[in-house]
């Protein structure tokens, strides 16, 4: 990769950053789901650096075009938008922040560093080959060999759900 | 090792899944809001996508982390739908969307 190329990707990875901070931070419900959007773009573009083409594509169509109107939609079918009484409180925010920042983060931050230098020890050789090359059809293909079965059992939970979905919001 | 290697490789990748998931447990715990909670959740199974997309690259270079990170994403949605049904149920039961309000099973 070129450096342009890095610089880019890490400029992602921040706008990733900063929009989860906005999402869990933001007094706002509706400021935290417009950010949520771009946080899923940061993943998306992540996900086009380390050579899934494809899983980015369905991340922008599923998460951006679909998860992220369905939560606009729902706030505003529920709530007034600058309803006082549905903003977090700043005071509660102290104790799940201070258990998330020092019993959470540095236990995952460790765990996860550590794991990433033993598995740098045993890279494959053609990792940057496989980062840059087309995905779909070995996606497909994997989906209808190796994964045929989870596939089916997909598809029968996503008509439960889609069925239950309808059924919860039913009129009285 | 400079900056630009660290972040690009497979340390960044896990540093973004690292904070994502704590910051999405964050949100789950604190948000009285129901929808916040939600979105909490699909912050924590984005983690869990990095973490496979970055290991299918930076391990093995094959495709089943994606397969998983597919089934991951498809879930998700799933789950969002079925969510924001029992919000709005909850909504149209309780006239609010408050968490700490939801405190019985049946209506």
């Amino acid at each position: 990769m070129s450096e342009t190329a890095k610089i880019i990707l890490v400029l992602f990875q921040l706008l990733t950053i900063a929009s989860a901070l906005l999402v869990t931070f933001s007094p706002n419900i509706l400021y935290a789901s417009i950010s949520l959007l771009f946080a899923f773009l940061g993943v998306a573009i992540m996900f086009l650096y380390a050579g899934a083409d494809f899983l980015a594509g369905v991340q922008v169509i599923v998460y951006i075009g679909g998860v992220t109107i369905l939560v606009l939609f729902a706030i505003m079918l529920t709530s007034w938008m600058y309803q006082v009484k549905l903003r977090d409180s700043r005071a509660k925010l102290i104790v799940p922040l201070l258990l998330a920042l020092f019993g959470l983060l540095p236990f995952l931050y460790q765990g996860a560093q550590h794991l990433a230098s033993r598995v740098l020890r045993t890279v494959p050789p053609d990792f940057e080959a496989f980062a840059f090359s087309p995905k779909t059809n070995a996606v497909g293909e994997a989906l209808l060999g190796n994964y045929l079965l989870p596939f089916e059992g997909i598809t029968v939970l996503l008509l439960g759900a889609l069925v239950g979905a309808v059924w919860l919001a039913r009129p009285k | 090792m400079s900056f630009l290697d660290w972040a690009t490789g497979l340390h960044g990748y896990l540093f973004v899944g690292t904070i994502l998931a704590t910051l999405g447990i964050i949100a789950v715990v604190y948000r009285r809001n129901s929808i916040g909670v939600l979105l909490g959740i699909e912050l924590l199974l984005n983690a869990a996508s990095i973490n496979f997309i970055s290991f299918s690259k930076f391990r093995t270079a094959a495709i089943d982390g994606q397969i998983f990170a597919l089934f991951i994403i498809i879930i998700a949605a799933a789950e969002a739908a079925v969510a924001l049904a029992i919000i709005l149920r909850l909504y149209r039961l309780r006239e609010t969307i408050d968490a700490g309000e939801a405190n019985l099973m049946r209506n």
